[in-house]
């Protein structure tokens, strides 16, 4: 299955270009749950693998690092997005694809950069947090 | 998603996970995501859809 079409990999290379420091694209694999009728017989895993692998051959900075069932990962496939090969907790679980390749591809892209993309009263807001937060954010690959 | 991951970036407290909800269906029909994107804070639905990066962070950081 072709992943990334030709006019995104033009894209998505220049944009890899201008990233200000690497990114890692720890991807994790391991036993899938099994997913919606209609998902046919889908190697997400692999799939996965694949993609990331592909995103990687995109740009000088950006690298890929499979491992099987390693600690800290509830789900798989997974692809941690790794700022200069540190854990930042920023992932995406399950295969993105369609409009939701946008969301790894642009995670790549803000994980590459220097200074947080967000406004200055929100980095003080978040300044101020004096506890944990998981955030996740349920997709659908439309 | 992206906003997300950029409050992840910007703190150390934050993490931020992108789960696609057909390929883990045991965990969105727990959850109840019906509709897209669902934001789920430490375990607890909060609210389903995009909103601007203000909204976001006061939704986020009040509850």
């Amino acid at each position: 299955m072709a992943l990334l079409r030709a006019g995104d990999a033009t894209k998505v290379r220049e944009w890899f270009s201008e990233l200000a420091r690497p990114v890692e694209l720890f991807v994790a694999v391991g036993r899938e749950e099994t997913p919606l009728a209609g998902a046919g017989d889908v190697d997400f895993g692999a799939e996965m693998v694949q993609l990331c692998e592909s995103l990687a051959e995109l740009g000088d900075d950006v690298t890929c690092r499979v491992e099987r069932e390693p600690g800290g990962f509830p789900r798989y496939p997974s692809v941690s997005i790794r700022p200069e090969g540190r854990d930042e907790g920023v992932r995406y679980d399950g295969l993105p694809l369609g409009y939701e390749l946008g969301s790894l591809v642009g995670g790549i892209v803000e994980a590459g950069r220097e200074e947080p993309s967000l406004g200055p009263e929100s980095v003080a807001a978040l300044d101020e947090l004096d506890r944990e937060l998981v955030l996740d954010v349920f997709v659908t690959p439309t | 998603m992206l906003l997300a991951y950029r409050c992840a970036l910007a703190s150390e407290r934050v993490r931020a996970t992108a789960i696609e909800a057909n390929e883990f269906p045991q965990l969105s029909q727990e959850l109840g995501v019906w509709a897209v994107p669902r934001i789920v804070v430490d375990g607890e639905p909060r609210w389903d859809g995009a909103v601007p990066e203000p909204e976001f962070l006061r939704r986020l950081l009040d509850g």
